[in-house]
């Protein structure tokens, strides 16, 4: 047995076994509770954040999108939308004065 | 085993007077070998107390119960590891604050209160905590398991997961490093009382 052995066994037998407190396992106790707790505070938290989440995405989907969805832009076809368009700018050529070209009396013409 | 596999398979399904047997049959060695792995007695309950609620939280992980005392030794072990590295920071900015003069003189009131088989013991554990305290927090736990604890390399093996080579070559280099330490506070103390403080 070298020298640092023999210090390591007096230094085990320096150190015997401490007798535990009664506060001990009262204590391990106290531990695992609040960490339960905390799990338990972090869970509702994210039930709350899930339950949120999915009341926003229903609300979405029921009062939303149908709001939005009612613009005439999602209900007119692709004709009315173009001939509204079109009637603006007539309306405004009239109003400046500007003779609009007439398209199909040119090509009768031609 | 101090307890019978049919004990930590009731812990294991929640039974907590299960897990109160567990905690009176180990308590007493897990305080021991952490009061020999961090040799600060004023914390060795806190780590203990730390030691049992991550065996509750991680019983569930528990392969089978004949790997239970190594796996209670591998929680120890980590948890006497995560005190050791806090204490290392702390420490850093406390030592300052006491004067060399000040250190002397409370080791000298310490210990002209204490009879001579506990001035020994003092010396011989003061001794090896500033051996320890000049190597890491891998090399002191490691030796600390082997040569004061006494556990077998087998039992190492399972609480580190490593070989059997590996970890003898692990514990040849952390006793070379504890040798070096031991031969230069020899050097220091034989250069003069001041400067032996120096490590």
């Amino acid at each position: 047995m070298d020298e640092l052995q023999k210090l390591f066994c007096a230094y085990r037998e320096a150190i015997p076994d401490p007798e535990p407190s009664a506060d001990f396992t009262p204590g391990v106790w106290r531990g695992i509770d609040a960490r339960r707790s905390s799990a338990r505070l972090f869970r509702r938290f994210a039930q709350v954040f899930v339950a949120f989440a999915a009341v926003l995405t229903v609300l979405m989907g029921v009062v939303v999108l149908p709001y939005l969805q009612r613009a005439p832009v999602y209900r007119a076809t692709y004709i009315d939308v173009l001939a509204e368009e079109h009637a603006s700018e007539e309306t405004a050529a009239l109003a400046d004065g500007i003779q609009q070209p007439d398209f199909a009396n040119e090509a009768v013409t031609q | 085993m101090q307890v019978e596999f049919q004990l930590i398979e009731r812990a294991r399904g929640g039974d907590d007077a299960a897990f109160n047997l567990i905690i009176q049959a180990y308590r007493k060695r897990i305080l021991g070998t952490i009061a020999r792995l961090i040799g600060r007695p004023e914390d060795v309950e806190d780590v203990g107390q730390e030691v049992f609620v991550r065996l509750y939280y991680s019983l569930d992980q528990l392969r089978t119960p004949e790997v239970f005392e190594p796996w209670l030794y591998r929680l120890t072990v980590n948890a006497a590891y995560d005190y050791l590295r806090r204490q290392r920071r702390r420490n850093e900015s406390r030592m300052s604050d006491l004067s060399e003069q000040q250190v002397s003189m409370a080791d000298a009131l310490a210990g002209g209160r204490k009879s001579d088989e506990e001035q020994h013991r003092t010396r011989v554990r003061e001794l090896v905590e500033s051996l320890l305290r000049g190597v890491s927090e891998d090399d002191r736990i490691l030796l600390t398991l082997k040569e004061v604890e006494g556990l077998s390399l087998k039992e190492l093996e399972r609480i580190y997961n490593v070989n059997e080579n590996a970890l003898k070559v692990r514990l040849f280099r952390a006793r070379q490093r504890v040798l070096k330490v031991f031969e230069s506070e020899h050097k220091a103390q034989a250069a003069g009382p001041v400067s032996g403080k120096a490590k």
